[in-house]
Formats: structure tokens, C-alpha cells, sequence
């Protein structure tokens, strides 16, 4: 038969459908696979070439009541029955009328917000109104407003690009032709034609396109940001119909719309036959179309429903470490003040009882109120329980900044100012990808300076994951001497028809192997070289793309493919004179040094991660049909013909030497099939591959019988390089107290290799390797290694080196225990063939045995889970997509990067939010105990002296602006004594920037200051004829002063921004009560005035200040200087310049060791 | 904050149109964003340190001194009457003593002990008054104080805030409290005068307490609390209400009641007629007399000097302590090998 023809038959209908006479077979796990599911993610290995999970998901059946039906061309009916959104988008969140209810119903989502509200709220009711309503409400007021305009220009800016959006044109079929129209007026169903360039308005199952064989290219840059492009397909079915539009009838019964951008499934039925749709036959909105000239599909998703439009949201939200364990704090702060309001309530009773006689005699007291009635009634006296339960909630209104609220809003204004000084970082600015540093997370900054245990991606993340072709092992022969990088070969290229078509990329040859490959088939040796780089050439799913340049003559030919080893094959094939020129589904051109030649694609067998090759099977033009395979080199071994058993032995030993230099190692193989072969073949890949069910199963089983008995064509060996600075990067990291631990899909050879060239490795360290098969083997290693490093002791210096095999057996398992003690005695950890899904088992391992932070570290869609499960999840954006970007919380460009984020930024991070936090707590409890000291002489009610408008503003003007600005700009440290020590780190890792231990200092120093600046003035002026207002005053100025003194003492480094900060509050914080004493109406009119002409208002304000700041101040010198921390002895040698006196001995020891190469 | 990651995925459109402007992202350089600021980095050096306690000790030493000196200087004769001033026999019901009709005067001897130079003050001390007390605090209006047109804002003055539906004025529970205990003092049968005039703050005068606002319906309810009010008089002239509505900050305060514009020698004897009206009785309050002259620190207290003098004894004495310290005890500064990890690399060694 001829192979050319059979491609382009329909297939004939489905035997299996004739069986199963429903539309559908249930699928109990029919379950929705989100964004970021493990199910969608796309095993990247070797030569990946594509998805193995999309073809599996499209064997799973639709529920009726799970499915949508879609009338091909014909929207009305599709929409009469189901309620499909149209096309018109909406990511505004408001609208004129619902914005005020909205926004404040979202604003109140926050605890903090909740807290003012009830204040606000008691603060209204008659017998608690402590503050005046403008006094109570003012500053929820003020936070409320000020999100609502940040929320509301953010939505004003949101409609208008939904307004573009919305109005864009495409080109829909209706009344017979293809007619332009809105976006927004798009219904499902109908029929849209999309051209080359054009931006898809719509999720689409492909129809038709401009290529005969029915495909499409695609670029996915919005969807997830990956630029390489994609190939859909158009059912061959659909293809021919689609010409004759009218008519064109069916449906496609499709699944609900999901996030899964990965997934699809649906089944189309056209005049009575059944066809299955999977992933590749869908076309995305948000997607382009790219050189295709257009393609035609019918609309099953529209609008809010597209998977482009699911997808769209926002980072996932983190709790900070810092946050969380300040918690416990909140609650105790939270027990102090009821302890307060129950002192208050309680002494406040004991008066009452006491005097219960006298009320209404009392002056100052008088129950009664006589002018309604002869007889009075009670005037505000509900009878004393109700008096102490007044009481209390009037002390919890008073005293309700204890809970810093205040707190909770300048650390999201810190962290904002800490996100911009990161992104502004130019030591974290990328310039090959140009991309700076991106905090998608704004609330785990500090989490950052406390991180103990890495994990990392290897392919991408510590190399460039842009592979070199290295080496070549032709026939058990090694190739791999190369051309000088510098030398003036001008790299292949070809002329065809007066046109110099030449690879973008040039790969240094090995001038032995091309003096081979030219002189044609005339050896045995030569032949095999063709061969060799034939399949090279032809086995992968590369798309070339031919690009114009400035020389009308000359045209770049571009490989456009999802894997990257596979381009760098192929740029290799190019190099040595076989170079890919087209590629459709139905054959690929390759011009063999100056010859075009045509070879039929008659069958391809994607990548897949249990067979872990591919295979296609080629029509050459020499009528023969020959099938290539490609693949890892356990899985290629197995089908291999025994008889050429010297060949493969040679070309294992070539293999072992390649993977111990840490090159990504691919072995090729081929056989010619003869007519019955192919026969059997193709009626079998036929059937599997329009199954319903268990296609991809079906298609495996197909592509395992022909993948047998192979001749070894020979094996290629791929650099994939380390990104600059990475092994000084793990070096500093490992001096920092990080774990590293890298996990990657490489064989054991590969990565110890890179392991060692990384710096992972060194060489004194011992290395633990556990290869098991079983799960008793794993056990019995684990545990021989537990206690070889328990009886050496020497843990600094073992290396542990598992693969996923073993690993297997031991996650979901009790030997998690086991190995996570090994791993916490090891300094390096280094998994090799480990799974996506294992990745995040191994992150959870550790994260949850231990409360040390986890950070992760990828750039790929595998790396995804083990990114979202870390604590910090950091994505790299670099070749592989923005994946890992969209679900990372910090992202940037290089590896090495990690350093100046983790040591630098997370040291400041860390030390600022950590004395924030606790000089939040202080400032705030010092004000309140204030109030509190005075409630004790005010015959336990709760009056103030100092005015209300103060105390609303003392957390709002008086003390807030240092705070925040001292938490965003401090450095205890500079930049290059932190990365000079990356020991320095360890601060916070131990924790030591934020302790309950140093809560409590700060509470006894917060008492003491808060009853010197209160007592100091009640002695000086007890029994003086001073007033409440002026008393008030003096207890107002002295607080703030004391309180910004009491920062300014902690203060590190001194800039003009923070003398205006500190100063600048004391000033503002006297204006105010200036402004607050000039009001006539208030009982405290010309208080200040009145009271700072005394010299009593003088004395008493220095007497304060030096009271209270001289135990934390003596303290804080004796600790320092006798008990000095790391930070305070690197702070003294980074001013006095000792550092570069004596250079500290154990750092520089390791740089200086070179990684051995065996 | 989610809406800031939101644009970068779907809505195709947006992230087209930014697309376009291919400008390099690279961040922007200078000191502020690199945050390389010139900063000062003092550190707490043990030189700072002793000097600084030492400055501080030698400076409020000193003060301390004048400070109990002015105290010291000032002259104060108390006079405690409460219950001195009811007669034997009500001693077991002074609070219907002080509520009955009748005269209540008291005469009272005070023997000066030391000269007092002019101006004498005469201040009338509370003890145990909560004129701080949230409820009485509260129960005042300051605008209708200031101008006769605010007289019907009397809500906040409960209970004390109308009489028969008509306005009170001056309303509150502060106002009605008006103490009105009177002296007239004589040396050697010779009137001493009383000068009233300018005992309260000369801005309440002026802008709290209108010129314009008369009492109205003062003390005119049922219970009468205390002093009453001429009602001829502007509400800004009535200095003892003016310096009463300004409420003590202390259970125990003194208020100005006049001044003594002569001099009094040692060993005077000043008779004191007082009438006893103001009921302190019934919550145990004392009421003293006080003559005092005063000095530029205020009246006779000598914490304030206690309090700087102790201070600054600590101050020295941790600078002589902190300065033996290091003496004894000295640590290099910025010395690497105290870092923890050259230490324990040390102790390996």
C-alpha cells in the first residue's frame, strides 16, 4: 500500500463506539485539574515533545450533566437551551451604583478593619461613648477612604481596558459569509475565521485551517507566557466539511469550562459520526495564531468562561512566618488588656459599693437627676452590675490600641516599600531577559531572611537550560573534539533556489564527524553518520520557521520547538548539512547538504514519561518506511537488537563518561519496517488513535510493539550549562545555613556531575547514595546511613544522594522519618530522577517536620507544585514559560540572584519587620498604660487628660511615619559585609530578630517607660492647682517624645529621611496639640501655652525622657558590647574597617576548591 | 493586592497594549533605590556611652540642686478646717451640719513661721476630689459658656441641665459644684486684702467665657451644690468659676482663691474667718487653706529635685561603673574572630 495516501484517509468508524452506544462513559475521577494541579503538569524530560497527561485526559468521558452541548454554526439553538455567557468580558469589579457597597463589603474582609468597626460601633452606643463620634470614626475613615480611591482608579483603569477588550473585531460567520463584529456580540457557537497574527477572541475547537493536514501554530505568550510556538490540530473530519459552511452541522459536547489550560475534552459529532476532541484540537483565547494563514473554529467557551479568563487571578495569598508567630503576641497583648479593663471594672465596682450610700451627695457624682421629677431619677446609673459592665466595655474602647490594629496597615505600607526597593535592585536585574526582580507576594518579605532549607530545580533554574550540542557517539565511536568557539568557520548554511537559508543558531562542529558526513554514503562508517544525523533531524516534533533578514537573499531558519534538547539536536543536524526546512503533520522537508529531500510523516509517537522516548515512523524517499526512536538511554537499552551488543556495549561506556562530565545523554536508534510491519501498525495506531477510551494507553501500547528490536544508531551528549554564578551562589548559600537541595529528573551520573561543577558537592565531603528497589533495600540504607553519620559524627561534611526510585518507597511512608533525619544531618541533598508530583512530596517532607522555613526554586510547569507547596515559592523566568512565575511569590531572572535576595534583602527584610513588630507592640502599650496609670486617680472611670483627637492621632500622626519609614529604609547591615558573611544569615534563621523572649524585655521596658513618664509628672504637680488639660499635654508631648527617642536609640543607619521621619513626627505631634488646644470650645483651650511657660512643664519633660530611655539605654550598651551578637560585631568592623584586616579564614577555604571532574 | 498580579495573565488586550512600548526594564539607578543613602552609623562605643552618662549625671546634679533650692525657698502654711470647723456636737453628721440653714462660720489662727514676700497666694486645697471623674468632666458645655446663643446646647450638662424647661447658665454638674467656702483674713485686727482680680488664665477670660453670657437659672434646682453667681456679672468676669471649670488633673489639687498683696512676717498671726458652705463631708473630702509665695519652679514640692538628683547619681554612677568596666574588661571593636562562627572554628583549633 502506499504509505503517502494512507495518511490523508479518514479514519473509518470507530469500532468502539459501536459497542458503547451512549455518548458517554462515566469516569468516577472526572475531577477538575486546575492551573496549577499536578495533573496538568507536562513532564519536561529529554526530548519531551509533548504532553503525555493532555492525551490522557481526553480519554476521560463527559457526564451529561457535566457537559455543554455546542451546535456547530448555529448559536441560536446552542444558546436557547443553556445559558452561555457571551463574549464580552468583565474584569472590572464595579460599577457606579455598586461600588460603595461593594468596595466596603470586600474592605471588611479584613480582621483589622472588623476590630475599628466594633470600636467604632460600641463607641456609639450612649452609655459607652468614651470618644466623640468624629473622634471614634475619623481614622476607620480615613483607612476606608484611602482604599477605596486606590481600589476605585484601579477599577476606572480596569473597565477601560475592558472597553477595548470588548470592541476588538473578528470575523464571524453569519447570513453566509464571514462578516465583522465585536468581540463582545461573539456567542458560542457560532463560527469565527481567525488570521495569521490575529489574537483569538474566544476559547475554539479547531475546524479548519489553511494547512491541508489540518494544522495550526499557536503562541501561548498570554496565556503562559511561553513563546515557543504550539501546534493544534483540526480534525481531518471537519477539514474537508468546513469548506461548505452552510452546511455544516453537528455538535460538540464539551466538558464545563475549567482553569485547566492543559485539558480538554470534549466529543463532536458530525453526520452521525462520533469524534473525540482532546487538548489539541482547541484553540485558546488570549492565544495567537502564527503561520498559519487562518484558521476556522467554533466558539465552545465565550467571555468569563474562557480558560485565558478562569486563570485570571492573582498570586496565591502567603501568611509570613514573622506574622503568624506574632500571633501569639496578639493574644497575649489581647489578655493584657482585658486584664486592664478588669482591673478598671473591678476597682470601679469596689468604689461604687463602697460609696453606694453617698452617690447622690457626692459632688462630682450625683446619681440623681431632679430635674424631671420632684422625687429624681437615676441620672446614667443602671445599678452597679450594669455599671461594671459599662466600665469594661468603656476601658476596651479606651485602651483598644493595645491590639496594634495600626500595626497590621503600616506593615502592609512596609512591605510595599520593601517590594519596591527589591524591584528596584539592580544587582537583581536580569539583562539577557531583561526582567527585573518581580515580588508577586506582598505579604512573605520578611520570610525571606529566615529560610533554612532550599529546594532546586536543576534544568533552568542552576543552568540556562539553552543546550549545546556536545558530543556524539556514532557506532560506539566518540566524536567530540570541536572547533575553537572563536574560529572563522562561518557556520552551515545552505543555498536553495538563489536563496542562502542558513540555522539561526551555529554549533561548533567536530571537523573529524563532518569530513565523515561529506563524504557521503561511501563508508559503513559514513552511512551510519547520515543515519545518525537523519534521525537526528527528522525524530522530533520541531517546527522551523523561516525568518526574513536585512539580506533579501539570506533567510534564518529558526527551530520553534517545546524542548530544548530537541532544537539542539536539531541545530546540530543543520550544522553537519541536514537541515530541517518544513515540517506539516503530513511530512517534513530536510535539506541533505544542498539536496531537498521529502519524507512522509506516516506515524509519530509522542514523548511520553513511562516509555520515556518518541519514535516516527518516515516514508523515505526511497519508498522505504524506517522508524527512528529517541530516547533516554534505560529505556532505549531494552529495545535494543541484541546482536549489535558490542556497539551498545562501547556506546554505554561513551554514555557513562558523557553523563559523569554532566551532559544530558539521548541514545538514538532505527529500523527499517517492512510492508507487513507497517500494515500491522497502522491499522493498530489507526484504531488507537481514534479510541474514545484509553487512547493514550492504546497509543503506548501501539508505539511499545513497534519500538523493538533496534539498531543502535549511536547516542548524543547535550551541555546544558550552568547559569553564571552559580556555584559561588550555592557556596554562599551553604555558608549562610541553607540546605540545598537539588532535585532534578537527571540520571545519578548527571547530577552528581553537576553537583560537583555547582559546588554542591566538594570534595571531602562523603557521599551517602541510596539506590534501592524495594522498599525493605530503602529501609535497610536509610537506616545504615542514619547511623554511619550518627557514629562519625562529622555531619558537615556528608553528601546524600537518592533517587526517585527510592524515593518511592519513601515518601507516603514511615520512612519519611528516617530519611528527613539523615537529611537533616547532611549538608547536601541530591535527588536525581525525581518526578514532578515527588518534588512537592519532598518539600512537604520537610516543611512539615520541621518550623524552619522552606524555600523553592524552579522555572519549569514541573516545578509548579513543589513552588506552592514551599513557604516561599521562587520562580525563575527564564526559557521555560512563566509558569512557575505565575505561581511563585518572587520571580527573577537567574539563579545566582538568590543571594542578594535571601542574604541582603531578607536579612533587612527580616530585621526591620522583626523590631517593627515589637516596637509597634511598645509604642502602642506605652500609650495605654499611660491611660491606664491615670484611670487609678480618676476614681476608676475613664476619663482622659489626654484629649481624645490625641489619642486617635498618636497612632495615626504622631508615632507612625518613623516606624514605617525606619522598617523600609533601615540597614543593619551593609549589602557587602552581608554577602561578604553570608553567616550573617543565621540571625534569622534562629530567630533571633523576633522572640516572645524579646516581647517580654520589651513589656518590662514599656512598663517602666510608661510609669516614668507618668508618675515623673503626677509627683511634680500632686497637689498643685494644674489642670486636666494641661496635665495631658505634658503627658502627650512627653510620650511622643519618648517614644520617637526610643526608636531614634535604635535607629542604624541615620539618612535625611530619617531625621525628617523622627524629628519631623515630634514636630508634627506638637502642632497638633498646639491645633487641639486653640479650639475654644474644648475644655482645653491655651492649655499648652498656659503650661509651656512654666519651667515645671521643662523640667518635668527632661526628667521623663532621661528616666525612661536610661535602663534600655544602659541595657542595650552593656548587651551590645558584652554580650555582642554577630550583627553588632560585623556593624563595628564594617565602621572601623576591620574586615579587610583580618580576612575571617573558613570562608574563603571552600572558594578556593575546584570541583573535581573525574 | 490581588488585582495587581491579575492583568498579566488573561484579558489578552491589556497585556497586548503594554506589550508594545518595548522599553528595558531595567530598574532606574541612583542611591535612593539601591538604597545607598549617605547615612550616619553611630555606634554605641563605650567612650560615647560613659560620656554620655557622665554629661547626663553633671547636668542634673546641678539642677537637682537649684530645683530643691527653689523648693525649698518657697514658704507654705497649710491649714486643714474640714473638720475643725464643725462644731463638737454635729461631728457624728457633718453632712446634715453642712446641709442645715445657718451661719457656718469658723474662725481659724494661722501663725506665719517664716517671711512671705508679696504676692501671697491663697489657694483653697480639695483632698480626695475626683474633679477628674469621667462623669463630672463630661458634664459641661464649653460652648454655651462662650456665647449667649449656644445657651439651649444643654445635653451634654445632665443632670444638671435645665430647671422647669428653662436653660441653665452656666449648666453641668462642674458649674453647680462651684466651691464657696469664703475667707477674709486680718493680721493684728488689721484687714488683710484679698485680691481676686486675674486669678484665672487671662485667655479664659478673654475667648472661653463670654462677655456677653449672664447666669441664668443658676443653683436654682432642687439640690444646691455649691456656690451661687452674681447675675449681673458676665460669665468672664467670674474668676472663681473660671478657674473651678478648670478641672484639677489630681484627686488632690489646689485652686487659686486670691492673693495677699503685702507682705507677711514671721511670727505673724492672721485670723481667718471662713464661712464653711462647700459638702465635702459626705465622701470624706478635706479642705485645707493654704497661704504660699511661690518660686519660677512653682509651689513646694521636692520631688522634682529628688527625682534629678537621684538620676543623676545613677547617670555618674553607671559611668564610673561602665568605665571600670572597660577598664577591666575591655572588648576590641569590630574584632572578627568574636563573630560565633570564627569562635567555634577557634575552639576547634
Amino acid at each position: 500500500m502506499d504509505p503517502r495516501k494512507s495518511i490523508d484517509k479518514p479514519p473509518h468508524h470507530d469500532p468502539i463506539l459501536g459497542v458503547s452506544s451512549r455518548w458517554s462513559v462515566s469516569s468516577k475521577d472526572n475531577k477538575e485539574v486546575t492551573f496549577g494541579d499536578l495533573g496538568s503538569k507536562r513532564i519536561r524530560h529529554g526530548s519531551a515533545g509533548a504532553d503525555s497527561e493532555m492525551l490522557s485526559m481526553s480519554q476521560k468521558e463527559i457526564k451529561d450533566e457535566d457537559a455543554r452541548l455546542i451546535y456547530i454554526n448555529d448559536p441560536d439553538r446552542t444558546n436557547e437551551r443553556f445559558e452561555f455567557t457571551g463574549n464580552s468580558i468583565k474584569t472590572a469589579k464595579y460599577s457606579v451604583f455598586t461600588f460603595l457597597p461593594r468596595n466596603l463589603f470586600e474592605q471588611f474582609h479584613r480582621v483589622a478593619y472588623i476590630y475599628f468597626l466594633v470600636i467604632a460601633v460600641l463607641n456609639q452606643l450612649p452609655q459607652l461613648a468614651v470618644f466623640g463620634r468624629g473622634a471614634s470614626i475619623m481614622p476607620l475613615a480615613f483607612v476606608l477612604l484611602v482604599s477605596a480611591i486606590k481600589d476605585a482608579y484601579e477599577d476606572f483603569r480596569r473597565h477601560r481596558s475592558d472597553r477595548v477588550e470588548n470592541n476588538r473585531l473578528a470575523l464571524v460567520f453569519e447570513d453566509h459569509q464571514f462578516r465583522e463584529k465585536k468581540w463582545k456580540h461573539i456567542r458560542v457557537g457560532e463560527v469565527i475565521k481567525v488570521q495569521s497574527n490575529q489574537t483569538l477572541p474566544c476559547d475554539m475547537v479547531l475546524l479548519a485551517t489553511s494547512d491541508p493536514t489540518g494544522v495550526v501554530y499557536v503562541q501561548t505568550t498570554n496565556l503562559d507566557g511561553e513563546s515557543n510556538l504550539k501546534t493544534r490540530y483540526a480534525k481531518q473530519e471537519t477539514l474537508l466539511k468546513a469548506a461548505d459552511m452552510e452546511s455544516f452541522n453537528g455538535f460538540i459536547k464539551c466538558e464545563k469550562p475549567n482553569r485547566n489550560i492543559y485539558g480538554f475534552q470534549a466529543n463532536m459529532e458530525i453526520d452521525g459520526r462520533r469524534l473525540s476532541l482532546g487538548p489539541s484540537n482547541i484553540i485558546l483565547r488570549g492565544c495567537e495564531l502564527k503561520n498559519t494563514a487562518w484558521a476556522l473554529g467554533v466558539v465552545v467557551y465565550a467571555g468569563g468562561e474562557t480558560k485565558a479568563m478562569l486563570n485570571n487571578s492573582g498570586a496565591p495569598s502567603k501568611r509570613s512566618r514573622l506574622e503568624t508567630r506574632m500571633n501569639l503576641e496578639i493574644i497575649l497583648l489581647s489578655l493584657f488588656l482585658i486584664v486592664l479593663c478588669t482591673i478598671a471594672a473591678a476597682t470601679a465596682a469596689v468604689w461604687l459599693r463602697t460609696h453606694r450610700d453617698d452617690l447622690d451627695t457626692i459632688l462630682f457624682y450625683r446619681r440623681k437627676d431632679y430635674s424631671e421629677r420632684p422625687g429624681g431619677k437615676n441620672y446614667k446609673y443602671y445599678g452597679w452590675g450594669w455599671e461594671i459592665f459599662f466600665t469594661f466595655f468603656m476601658a476596651v474602647i479606651v485602651y483598644q490600641i493595645m491590639i496594634p490594629i495600626s500595626l497590621y496597615i503600616s506593615m502592609e505600607l512596609v512591605r510595599i516599600g520593601q517590594a519596591y526597593f527589591m524591584t528596584n535592585d539592580d544587582q537583581m536585574y536580569d539583562e539577557s531577559s531583561d526582567s527585573s526582580f518581580q515580588c508577586r507576594a506582598l505579604n512573605i518579605n520578611e520570610d525571606l531572611g529566615q529560610i533554612k532549607y532550599l529546594f532546586s530545580d536543576k534544568t533552568g533554574t542552576l543552568t540556562d537550560n539553552k543546550m549545546e550540542f556536545q558530543c556524539a557517539c556514532i557506532e560506539g565511536v566518540d566524536y567530540s573534539d570541536r572547533e575553537p568557539a572563536d574560529s572563522e568557520h562561518p557556520g552551515y548554511s545552505i543555498e536553495v533556489d538563489g536563496i542562502i537559508l542558513k540555522p539561526k543558531m551555529r554549533v561548533r562542529v567536530d571537523p573529524v564527524l563532518l569530513q565523515l558526513t561529506k563524504t557521503g554514503k561511501a563508508t559503513e562508517e559514513a552511512k551510519r553518520a547520515n543515519e545518525f544525523f537523519l534521525s537526528l533531524a527528522a525524530c522530533n516534533t520541531i517546527v522551523p520557521i523561516v525568518s526574513n533578514t536585512s539580506d533579501p537573499n539570506v533567510k534564518l531558519v529558526d527551530y520553534q520547538g517545546e524542548s530544548p534538547d530537541e532544537q539542539a539536536l536539531v541545530y546540530a543536524a543543520a550544522a553537519y548539512g541536514f537541515l530541517l526546512i518544513e515540517r506539516t503533520s503530513g511530512h517534513i522537508v530536510i535539506n541533505v547538504r544542498g539536496e531537498t529531500q521529502r519524507f512522509n510523516v506516516l506515524g509519530l509517537h509522542e514523548f511520553d514519561s513511562d516509555r520515556k522516548r518518541m519514535s516516527v515512523i518516515l516514508g523515505c524517499p526511497d519508498m522505504s518506511v524506517k522508524l527512528f526512536v529517541k530516547g533516554a538511554d534505560s529505556s532505549m537499552f531494552g529495545v535494543m537488537d541484541e546482536s549489535y551488543g558490542g556497539v551498545i556495549h562501547e556506546t554505554k561506556i561513551q554514555l557513562h563518561a558523557y553523563s559523569s562530565d554532566g551532559l544530558r545523554t539521548l541514545v538514538v536508534g532505527m529500523r527499517e519496517l517492512n510492508d507487513s510491519e507497517f500494515e500491522q501498525w497502522h491499522s493498530s495506531f489507526e484504531a488507537a488513535s481514534t479510541a474514545l477510551i484509553g487512547r493514550a494507553g492504546l497509543l503506548r501500547k501501539v508505539a511499545g510493539n513497534i519500538e523493538t528490536n533496534l539498531r543502535i544508531v549511536g547516542a548524543t551528549a547535550i551541555e546544558d550549562k550552568l547559569q553564571r554564578g552559580v556555584p559561588e551562589a550555592i557556596e554562599s548559600l551553604r555558608i549562610a545555613g541553607i540546605k540545598v537541595w537539588v532535585l532534578t529528573g537527571d540520571k545519578q551520573e548527571t547530577a552528581i556531575s553537576i553537583g560537583f561543577s555547582s559546588r554542591l558537592l566538594t570534595r571531602n565531603m562523603r557521599q551517602i547514595v541510596i539506590n534501592s528497589n524495594s522498599l525493605d533495600s530503602c529501609r535497610r540504607s536509610l537506616e545504615e546511613a542514619n547511623a554511619s553519620i550518627a557514629s562519625n559524627d562529622e555531619s558537615d561534611n556528608v553528601a546524600l544522594i537518592i533517587d526517585g526510585t527510592s524515593l518511592i518507597y519513601v515518601l507516603d511512608n514511615d520512612l519519611e522519618d528516617v530519611l528527613f533525619q539523615v537529611a537533616c544531618k547532611c549538608s547536601a541533598i541530591l535527588c536525581c530522577r525525581v518526578a514532578p508530583f515527588q518534588k512537592a512530596g519532598i518539600v512537604a517532607l520537610v516543611k512539615n517536620r520541621t518550623s524552619d522555613m522552606t524555600l523553592a526554586i524552579g522555572d519549569g510547569a514541573n516545578d509548579v507544585s513543589m513552588i506552592q507547596m514551599a513557604d516561599v515559592g521562587v520562580g525563575i523566568s527564564g526559557q521555560e514559560g512563566r509558569q512557575a512565575v505565575m505561581a511563585s511569590d518572587f520571580a527573577m531572572g537567574q539563579f545566582r540572584f538568590l543571594v542578594p535576595l535571601l542574604l541582603v534583602h531578607g536579612h533587612w527584610n527580616y530585621q526591620r519587620m522583626g523590631y517593627m513588630i515589637l516596637y509597634n507592640f511598645y509604642r502602642n502599650a506605652v500609650f495605654v498604660l499611660i491611660l491606664f496609670w491615670y484611670v487609678l486617680f480618676t476614681c476608676y472611670t475613664l476619663t482622659t487628660a489626654i484629649t481624645e483627637w490625641s489619642s486617635v492621632l498618636y497612632s495615626v500622626i504622631y508615632t507612625a511615619i518613623p516606624t514605617i519609614i525606619i522598617g523600609i529604609l533601615d540597614k543593619d547591615l551593609g549589602r557587602q559585609t552581608l554577602l561578604d558573611h553570608p553567616q550573617l544569615y543565621g540571625v534569622g534563621q534562629r530567630a533571633e530578630g523576633y522572640s516572645t523572649t524579646l516581647f517580654w524585655y520589651t513589656m518590662i521596658d514599656t512598663i517602666w517607660q510608661s510609669a516614668a513618664i507618668f508618675f515623673i509628672p503626677m509627683f511634680a504637680y500632686w497637689g498643685s492647682t494644674i489642670d486636666t488639660s494641661s496635665l495631658g499635654d505634658l503627658w502627650t508631648i512627653a510620650a511622643v517624645v519618648v517614644v520617637n527617642l526610643h526608636l531614634a536609640m535604635d535607629v542604624i543607619r541615620w539618612n535625611w529621611i530619617t531625621h525628617a521621619a523622627i524629628w519631623g513626627s515630634i514636630v508634627a505631634a506638637c502642632i497638633c496639640v498646639i491645633v487641639i488646644d486653640v479650639i475654644p470650645t474644648l475644655p482645653g483651650y491655651w492649655a499648652i501655652f498656659q503650661v509651656g511657660k512654666t519651667w515645671m512643664f521643662w523640667f518635668c519633660l527632661l526628667a521623663i525622657v532621661v528616666t525612661s530611655l536610661l535602663p534600655r539605654f544602659a541595657i542595650k550598651f552593656l548587651v551590645e558590647y558584652y554580650r555582642p551578637s554577630d550583627v553588632r560585631i560585623a556593624r563595628e568592623a564594617e565602621k572601623l574597617g576591620t574586615f579587610r584586616e583580618s580576612q575571617p579564614v573558613g570562608v574563603e577555604m571552600n572558594l578556593i576548591q575546584d570541583p573535581p571532574r573525574r | 493586592s490581588s488585582t495587581a498580579a491579575s492583568s498579566t495573565v488573561g484579558g489578552g488586550g491589556s497585556s497586548e497594549i503594554s506589550g508594545v512600548k518595548k522599553t528595558s526594564k531595567r530598574p532606574k539607578y541612583s542611591r535612593f533605590t539601591q538604597q545607598e543613602l549617605p547615612a550616619c552609623k553611630p555606634i554605641l562605643t563605650p567612650r560615647w556611652v560613659i560620656l554620655t552618662f557622665l554629661v547626663a549625671g553633671v547636668v542634673f546634679i546641678p539642677l537637682g540642686v537649684i530645683c530643691l533650692f527653689a523648693s525649698q525657698g518657697v514658704v507654705e502654711i497649710v491649714d486643714r478646717y474640714d473638720t475643725d470647723c464643725i462644731p463638737t456636737s454635729s461631728r457624728n453628721n457633718m453632712v446634715a451640719y453642712i446641709q442645715g440653714e445657718g451661719d457656718k462660720i469658723c474662725k481659724r489662727t494661722i501663725t506665719v513661721t517664716k517671711a512671705m514676700k508679696h504676692p501671697v497666694y491663697v489657694y483653697y486645697q480639695l483632698e480626695n476630689f475626683y474633679q477628674n471623674h469621667r462623669r463630672y468632666v463630661k458634664s459641661r458645655n464649653d460652648a454655651q459658656l462662650r456665647s449667649p446663643k449656644e445657651e439651649h446646647d444643654v445635653k451634654t450638662c445632665a443632670p444638671e441641665d435645665n430647671v422647669g424647661g428653662e436653660p441653665i447658665v452656666p449648666c453641668g454638674l462642674v458649674a453647680w459644684s462651684l466651691f464657696n467656702d469664703t475667707y477674709s483674713f486680718s493680721r493684728n485686727s488689721q484687714q488683710l486684702l484679698v485680691n481676686k482680680k486675674g486669678i484665672s488664665w487671662k485667655s479664659d477670660r478673654e475667648n472661653k467665657f463670654g462677655k456677653n453670657v449672664f447666669p441664668k437659672n443658676f443653683q436654682k434646682g432642687a439640690p444646691i451644690g455649691g456656690g451661687t453667681l452674681n447675675i449681673s456679672k458676665p460669665l468672664s468676669e467670674q474668676e472663681d468659676l473660671i478657674v473651678w471649670m478648670r478641672t484639677a488633673a489630681l484627686p488632690t489639687f489646689r485652686k487659686l482663691y486670691g492673693k495677699i498683696e503685702t507682705d507677711l512676717h514671721a511670727g505673724d498671726t492672721i485670723t481667718v474667718l471662713l464661712q464653711n458652705n462647700y459638702n465635702t463631708y459626705s465622701f470624706n473630702g478635706q479642705k485645707k487653706l493654704v497661704l504660699s509665695t511661690t518660686s519660677w519652679l512653682g509651689g513646694r514640692n521636692d520631688f522634682l529635685g529628688i527625682a534629678y538628683l537621684t538620676v543623676g547619681s545613677i547617670c555618674l554612677f553607671l559611668a564610673v561603673t561602665f568605665a571600670v568596666l572597660y577598664l577591666v574588661k575591655p572588648r576590641q571593636l569590630g574584632d572578627p574572630s568574636y563573630l560565633s562562627w570564627n569562635r567555634s572554628a577557634g575552639g576547634l583549633q
